[in-house]
């Protein structure tokens, strides 16, 4: 499952270097494309603005298949201020903005299944594939617009998995 | 100077930052599976003081460490960083007397627009697997 959560971790990063490139986070002294792990990440007090942080929740698994499928439940949380320049008065725009990146970069809905443990990293057998996002309504704290989308990542347990 | 001396008059100890140190960014480190490299920054004189709880099932303790801001500057001048709030936000753990604390915020007091001390609110951190 492990190497589910990391595969559509990386082709979501990808994507979103080519869908908007300045959209980057400066995390442990590197520059990097907008979006990271909440649980491969340092713990934090307050999520960044304007990053896509990914957080990974419910579980299941179906073993009357041939293989096991295991589907995890991914929540896309993001939010903005709004920039400087607007005095935080194009939050609204900034935040649609992010939901227009996060369907962009969601679709095709699958990638190959590779495992990151190997360099470089080893293409396995199957594929992780995942459904269209469920966005949640925005959450408004004053100044910032936040939301969530819900996603549900489904992959095969192949052999040493 | 002034809140040097306060906090050492009033048993003032020293504080280790464990902050993340510049690694080039791997796919590996992105997800967990490569250590990250860190460094202890010490940080003197620093007071630990425990506030006053309100009590909840579960709940942690919380704590506030006051920090000299002569002392943050020595090492944000030594690590050649812009700023104590980039010396802040590289920073993973407070160690004081061994117990690991992680930062929940972060405020300053200022006199003469120059600011002489540091107050970070920290609770403690769960144990990690060795």
């Amino acid at each position: 499952m492990q190497n589910a959560k990391d595969s559509f971790y990386m082709v979501l990063r990808a994507r979103l270097a080519t869908v908007n490139p300045e959209r980057t986070i400066l995390l442990r002294g590197a520059v990097r494309p907008g979006i990271f792990v909440e649980e491969a990440e340092a713990p934090m007090s307050q999520l960044p603005n304007d990053v896509f942080v990914l957080r990974w929740l419910g579980l299941g698994t179906d073993s009357v298949l041939p293989a096991t499928m295991a589907g995890e439940q991914c929540e896309i949380i993001y939010q903005t201020c709004g920039t400087q320049s607007f005095g935080g008065l194009d939050r609204g725009r900034s935040l649609s903005e992010m939901d227009e990146e996060l369907l962009a970069m969601i679709a095709p809905y699958h990638t190959p299944k590779l495992n990151f443990t190997a360099t470089p990293p080893a293409t396995m057998l199957t594929q992780v594939f995942w459904d269209e996002p469920a966005f949640a309504p925005i959450v408004i704290q004053r100044d910032q617009l936040s939301r969530s989308a819900t996603v549900l990542v489904y992959s095969y347990q192949e052999q040493g998995e | 100077m002034l809140a040097d001396a306060l906090l050492r008059s009033v048993a003032g100890t020293t504080a280790l930052l464990r902050v993340t140190t510049a690694t080039a960014d791997t796919n590996m480190s992105e997800v967990g599976l490569l250590p990250t490299n860190f460094a202890e920054v010490t940080i003197s004189p620093v007071l630990m003081r425990k506030l006053r709880p309100t009590w909840q099932e579960g709940g942690q303790s919380k704590w506030e460490l006051l920090v000299s801001a002569n002392g943050v500057e020595g090492q944000v001048r030594a690590l050649d960083l812009a700023s104590a709030e980039a010396l802040f936000a590289m920073t993973l753990a407070v160690t004081v007397d061994g117990q690991d604390y992680l930062i929940e915020s972060i405020a300053s007091n200022e006199a003469f627009g120059t600011v002489y001390l540091y107050r970070l609110l920290l609770r403690e951190a769960r144990q990690q697997t060795v």
